[in-house]
């Protein structure tokens, strides 16, 4: 076995990568004179049929699972792999982190940037960036994502999505009963708190689902965007120093908060609600507004999952300030002992469903965007017309086409709280921290105060 | 003159003596059967006990490198000044507490439903069973659709009876009190099935001799039905009262410690600790103070209740 420090072989073995540049020139040379019409595993610059036999285990969370599935299927039909394919349920990152730990058999996993990173730290997974094309995987992806996604310089993982979680989202149908179907969208979030406190006047019981859920990416991430969006910071980006003033955007975000939640105007189970009860109270049409994931315009427009609401989802301009966060997933490689002749199928399944594959086609990416709008890193799926035609029969007006990519181009990201290795701490904290704040109705300069002071104690705790 | 023993009575004799000296001694009979036992419980028990002891005085970092530098008792100092301990230890005793007299009464409950069932209604003892088969995560699931307002019980029974509202339990005033109802909903059934049989075992002259002393349905409940079942009571307080003190895959799918921190009882804090924070000397130091909270509790329904059940 290759072994380095981090445990893993550092791109492919050298037999293999002679075996793999010798059928690569051998197929192209084939398929060059026509005499070979199959053996298409070439397209990209390394053989990605698996030869090992052993499993290769791919974990993630559960979204979309007979999609997933369906392609991991393909990819063993075609590619001879043996890919073993299953979801892990509940505290994602948690689990998928002590299955680290214990080099559990894990070899490819979905990661939140934040996970990457202290995968990372761990010395628990291999970059992106040791694949074969991983310099042509990189630069295939837009440069604020790419930066994001790396450590160091280095890529961390392959794209799976990227989505903007925040988009504020807008019952068109509920604004027109109210009265408000002639006004312009609000394009702030203090214009639409204003709006919020005029609807309820007008009668509406519940104008607004906050980002307030039990989800680990539910209230801390809500607080994170509306911060960003009302142009400030948690953390530094560089120095991860915290950023959190009284009178500045964390503040302002507070004091909204806090008398949003003493009008009454939130449920309080909406706290204890996870992802799927929060799509499922916004798609029943009580709400007017929502802070919800970009991708799931689409869900909502759709009259076969959401009955009430479908034809009527519109979101807000992001023309004077952004809304949301740059919310994205990798797929990430581990560096697990294992033999090198598996490395490289990890590695080559790694590349077919996170890149290209053996046609030179974005499959994976593509089906993505078609069939649930989920946004990609690479260019060339993003620019291509299929992305135009996915975007544009998800929306509820044709004008809202551009306001997607207009949001989508002004999306922020927390790279002070999330590229650092206490990021997952600081989340868990934050989280339990806000619920207290509202339900315990602590001062705004408290909260911030102590906030400010764990993200010292952990650059204290790391050595940042 | 002295009698001659033949051969054969000699052999007669000796064979007994031989047959004691194959056999095992009390000491080693017991060390036979135990010893196995013992070596199994060292494996399975012992040593990640000893383990968890040995990393509750470290302190474990994973990052930059894995390092475990001894700090000595520093982790169980400061458990006992951190705030979320103490808050997650009066959750603990709040859920444990609830859950056990919910799951005796509705046990109890159950048993004496079903015990009267008429012949051609027996069959329905079986179903009775049926709750405690669900997983303490599929209950999780379950109560939470039915806590909260958007899908819930207390607004649909709402709606039938006209009233246009939403009823939520999942609030941080009434969670712990839902929760336990549902972790009694879930073990109640165990309770009811042992709870009859004893019932069952009650001699029926009894209840005839109750009626002649003219005894009113609770007067025969209390001296003629409740007697032979304290002890099984007994035991069930104390296996209720550590299943609900270890309770926690319910809990997290059921509302995640939540709303805010209001069900994050003990074992979640723990949870959080050790496998979202990695601190996992300071989780092991917590859960030393788990363990004790189980071993005093139940220590405590033994001396005041066990010690007296079983001198009767």
């Amino acid at each position: 076995m290759t072994k380095t420090r981090g445990g893993f072989s550092r791109g492919f073995t050298r037999r293999s990568f002679m075996a793999t540049g010798s059928a690569a020139l051998l197929g192209s040379t084939a398929l060059g004179s026509g005499l070979f019409s199959g053996g298409l595993a070439y397209a990209q610059d390394f053989d990605l049929m698996a030869t090992s036999g052993e499993p290769v285990y791919f974990r993630g969370w559960q979204f979309r699972t007979d999609v997933v599935q369906s392609n991991v299927d393909a990819y063993n039909e075609r590619m001879n792999g043996n890919v073993d394919y299953a979801t892990v349920t509940g505290d994602y990152p948690s689990l998928m982190e002590t299955t680290l730990i214990a080099n559990g058999d894990l070899d490819v996993l979905y990661a939140n940037p934040s996970s990457a990173v202290r995968y990372m730290g761990g010395g628990w997974v291999m970059p992106a960036a040791e694949l074969p094309n991983g310099q042509e995987i990189a630069d295939s992806m837009y440069d604020n994502i790419r930066e994001a996604w790396s450590v160091n310089g280095q890529l961390l993982g392959l794209s799976y999505f990227v989505s903007v979680r925040g988009t504020l989202l807008a019952n068109l149908q509920r604004l027109d009963e109210a009265g408000f179907g002639d006004n312009p969208l609000p394009t702030t979030w203090d214009q639409l708190y204003e709006t919020i406190y005029a609807l309820h006047e007008a009668g509406v019981e519940t104008p607004f689902l906050p980002h307030w859920f039990a989800e680990w990416f539910g209230i801390s991430w809500g607080f994170l965007f509306e911060v960003m969006n009302r142009g400030g910071q948690v953390a530094d980006a560089e120095t991860h120093q915290p950023m959190m003033t009284v009178d500045g955007p964390a503040g302002a975000t507070l004091e909204a908060w806090k008398r949003l939640w003493n009008s009454g105007l939130v449920p309080e189970e909406v706290l204890s609600y996870n992802e799927a009860a929060y799509i499922d109270a916004f798609r029943s049409g009580r709400y007017v507004f929502s802070p919800q994931q970009i991708y799931d315009i689409k869900t909502f427009n759709d009259p076969a999952q959401s009955a009430d609401v479908a034809g009527h989802i519109s979101l807000l301009p992001g023309t004077e300030q952004s809304w949301g966060l740059i919310d994205s997933a990798m797929y990430l490689m581990t560096s697990r002992d294992r033999p090198d002749a598996l490395t490289d199928d990890v590695m080559r399944f790694t590349s077919w469903y996170g890149y290209k594959d053996e046609n030179g086609d974005f499959a994976v990416a593509n089906r993505w965007l078609e069939e649930n709008m989920l946004f990609s890193a690479y260019r060339p799926v993003m620019e291509s017309d299929a992305a135009r035609e996915a975007i544009q029969s998800s929306v509820a007006r044709p004008e809202d086409y551009d306001t997607v990519l207009e949001v989508y181009a002004r999306t922020p990201y927390p790279k002070g709280v999330w590229n650092v290795v206490w990021s997952e701490e600081f989340n868990v904290w934050l989280r339990e921290k806000l619920f207290s704040f509202l339900q315990d109705d602590l001062p705004v300069a408290e909260v911030i105060e102590e906030a400010n002071a764990e993200i010292t104690r952990l650059n204290e705790r790391y050595g940042i | 003159m002295a009698r001659l023993a033949s051969p054969d009575t000699e052999t007669a004799a000796k064979t007994p003596a031989t047959r004691r000296r194959g056999e095992l001694s009390n000491l080693q009979f017991a060390l036979v059967v135990t010893v196995p036992v013992l070596v199994f419980l060292v494996l399975v028990i012992a040593y990640p006990l000893g383990y968890a002891l040995n990393l509750s005085f470290h302190d474990i970092r994973f990052f930059g490198g894995y390092s475990a530098t001894w700090v000595g008792l520093e982790n169980y100092a400061d458990v006992l000044s951190d705030e979320r301990f103490w808050n997650g230890f009066l959750l603990t005793v709040r859920f444990t507490v609830e859950t056990v007299l919910l799951t005796l009464g509705i046990g109890m409950a159950l048993a004496l439903v079903v015990r009267d069932l008429p012949p051609r209604w027996r069959w329905l003892r079986a179903l009775i069973i049926l709750p405690w088969a669900v997983s303490p995560y599929g209950a999780g699931i379950f109560f939470a659709y039915l806590g909260r307002g958007q899908t819930g019980v207390g607004t649909a029974l709402a709606n039938a009876l006209g009233f246009d509202t939403s009823i939520n339990f999942i609030t941080q005033d009434l969670v712990v009190e839902f929760l336990a109802l549902g972790a009694a909903w879930n073990m109640a059934p165990l309770v009811a099935f042992f709870l009859l049989a004893n019932m069952l075992t009650t001699p029926p002259r009894l209840y005839d001799l109750a009626k002649l002393d003219r005894m009113s349905r609770f007067e025969t409940f209390l001296y003629v039905t409740l007697p032979p079942l304290r002890f099984t009571l007994f035991v069930f307080t104390c296996i209720i009262t550590v299943l609900s003190i270890k309770t926690f895959d319910y809990i997290f799918t059921a509302t995640q410690g939540g709303p805010g921190s209001a069900s994050s009882v003990l074992t979640y804090v723990l949870y959080r600790t050790s496998f979202q924070n990695l601190d996992l000397g300071y989780g092991a130091a917590m859960s030393f103070y788990l363990l004790a909270l189980i071993l005093i509790s139940t220590g405590i329904i033994f001396f005041t209740w066990g010690r007296r059940e079983a001198r009767r």
